[in-house]
């Protein structure tokens, strides 16, 4: 999921300092398992506005706040509401915050929340990044840890002379991936196949920004 | 005699490491070049040692050919990307230099620039790759050079990683990926490393132990609690208590010169990398008590 976490109060009332009605949108996924977009959130945020003399038109959780046209039919039960609102207040990740954006042209539209990484809730409330969305994964000869993101320098064929007693040379908190792997591989009994595998430098152009990603066609192909 | 022949001559290597400065005074860089002069088979300029801010590698190893002194150019992946690593060992070859040595690099967050990015597009077994690619006439996406390079390229290896053998695995990744010659992590138990390279020696490559020098059993101490990879035995440390604060330092020299003297004797390795750190000057005087001058 797309972990978030509540922006500074202080530096979030700067920002929305020449607004005066808000509307508030969270979300039921990522945002609610971190507590920065879910029902409780959005109770706490219209308290704290009220508290600063700030008008609250009103608050909603979409099912998916990164999902553009469900979200709009959700909204559309607040026409009103929004109507009197002159600042959407995003609960959510960045991509929730670029859907109000997309659905209202004319509205000004802030983050609440600081968008930070893909990661695991291993916890409550308490939560690892996992993947960098590198868009060529190689869980598949990694025994399925991360190098590329569980090691501070992203390394694809075995620990830096930095590791220390199965430790990283970048904080001792963070267990070296590499000596992770090399457990895992060896109880899978594929040590062999580590020792073999030489991983390619990466082709960033992959993840090249912005990217998209469309499926309709080969669907409807296959339909057809 | 070119340190790649020496190496292959199975003569006993000696190459010491010099750090270009910060700055632009290169005075005491040249004065240390000069001292190694003929007493060295090659220096080693470190990249951006620790990730701290200092004129490159690349500067140092040209003013040491200046000199009449064959430099090893170290080339780590953090500061630059697969782009910049190939453009600057072409223009290294074309400049003389003949050795390099792939790392992967500290992490910036060790160094004096702890918001800079770090790059890390390539590490250390695919920049291997990389160097014989161009020794081949190909850059790494497979497009001809017009003119290819002939570099001697070497890696690096810590043969008191703790846990060992994911270490031992990329050794074996680095070996495949074209590495000639290996310069360890500074060593000091000899008994320990006639264990590594007993397993080294199944490979058909160079081996030149790392040495620091000790100059206190503070510095000692310091080593085995913050630098990875580096453990000095309990009794070095009380050989360095015993002597006292005022011999401490000659102690310290008079271990590397004897650990120096036993690599050769007892054909434990093909060389040794003395890492002065910031003690150059008394380079000479180690290899003397070693009897290699």
């Amino acid at each position: 999921m797309i972990i978030t976490k509540k922006k500074d109060f202080k530096e979030l009332m700067g920002n929305i300092r020449n607004y005066r009605s808000f509307f508030l949108i969270g979300c039921s996924e990522c945002a609610s398992l971190c507590g920065t977009g879910n029902e409780e959130a959005i109770r706490d945020m219209t308290e704290a506005l009220k508290a600063e003399g700030k008008e609250v038109t009103g608050g909603f959780v979409p099912k998916t706040g990164c999902q553009v046209l469900g979200t709009k039919k959700e909204l559309k039960a607040f026409k009103d509401e929004l109507g009197r609102t002159d600042c959407i207040l995003v609960m959510s990740c960045g991509a929730g915050t670029q859907t109000a954006v997309e659905l209202f042209e004319d509205k000004a539209v802030y983050p609440a929340n600081d968008s930070l990484f893909l990661g695991n809730m291993t916890r409550f409330q308490m939560f690892d990044e996992r993947c960098s969305l590198c868009g060529q994964c190689i869980l598949d000869k990694t025994g399925g840890i991360c190098p590329v993101t569980t090691c501070p320098k992203g390394l694809l064929n075995g620990p830096c002379g930095g590791m220390q007693d199965g430790h990283c040379e970048v904080s001792p908190d963070i267990p070296c991936a590499w000596v992770r792997i090399y457990e895992r591989m060896k109880k899978l009994d594929k040590l062999q196949e580590l020792c073999e595998t030489v991983v390619e430098a990466k082709d960033w152009s992959q993840g090249q920004k912005p990217r998209a990603l469309s499926t309709r066609e080969k669907k409807e192909k296959t339909r057809s | 005699m070119s340190f790649r022949e020496a190496l292959e001559s199975e003569k006993f290597v000696v190459t010491a490491e010099v750090g270009p400065p910060k700055g632009t005074d290169i005075d005491e860089m040249i004065h240390h070049i000069e001292l190694l002069k003929g007493k060295v088979d090659a220096v080693n300029f470190t990249d951006n040692q620790s990730a701290v801010m200092r004129m490159n590698s690349l500067a140092g190893c040209k003013i040491a050919l200046e000199h009449g002194v064959e430099p090893i150019l170290q080339m780590t992946c953090r500061d630059r990307n697969r782009i910049g690593l190939q453009s600057d060992l072409l223009g290294a070859y074309a400049l003389g230099v003949k050795n390099v040595l792939c790392m992967t690099g500290d992490h910036v967050s060790a160094g004096d620039h702890k918001g800079a990015k770090s790059v890390y597009d390539l590490e250390s077994v695919q920049l291997l790759r990389v160097v014989d690619a161009l020794n081949n006439g190909k850059d790494m996406s497979g497009n001809d050079l017009k003119g290819s390079t002939d570099f001697f390229q070497g890696a690096v290896v810590t043969p008191e990683a703790n846990p060992l053998e994911p270490q031992l695995i990329k050794f074996e990744k680095k070996v495949k990926a074209g590495a000639r010659f290996f310069q360890t992590q500074a060593i000091y138990d000899i008994e320990k490393f006639r264990e590594f390279m007993n397993h080294a020696r199944k490979f058909p490559v160079k081996i030149l132990a790392g040495l620091v020098v000790l100059k206190s059993a503070g510095m000692a101490k310091f080593l085995n609690n913050f630098v990875p990879g580096i453990v000095v035995p309990e009794e070095l440390i009380e050989e360095l208590k015993a002597a006292g604060k005022e011999k401490a330092l000659d102690t310290g020299l008079d271990i590397c010169a004897r650990h120096i003297k036993q690599l050769k004797e007892e054909g434990i390795c093909d060389g040794v990398h003395i890492m002065a750190i910031g003690m150059e000057d008394r380079v000479p005087e180690i290899l003397e008590r070693a009897g290699l001058l």
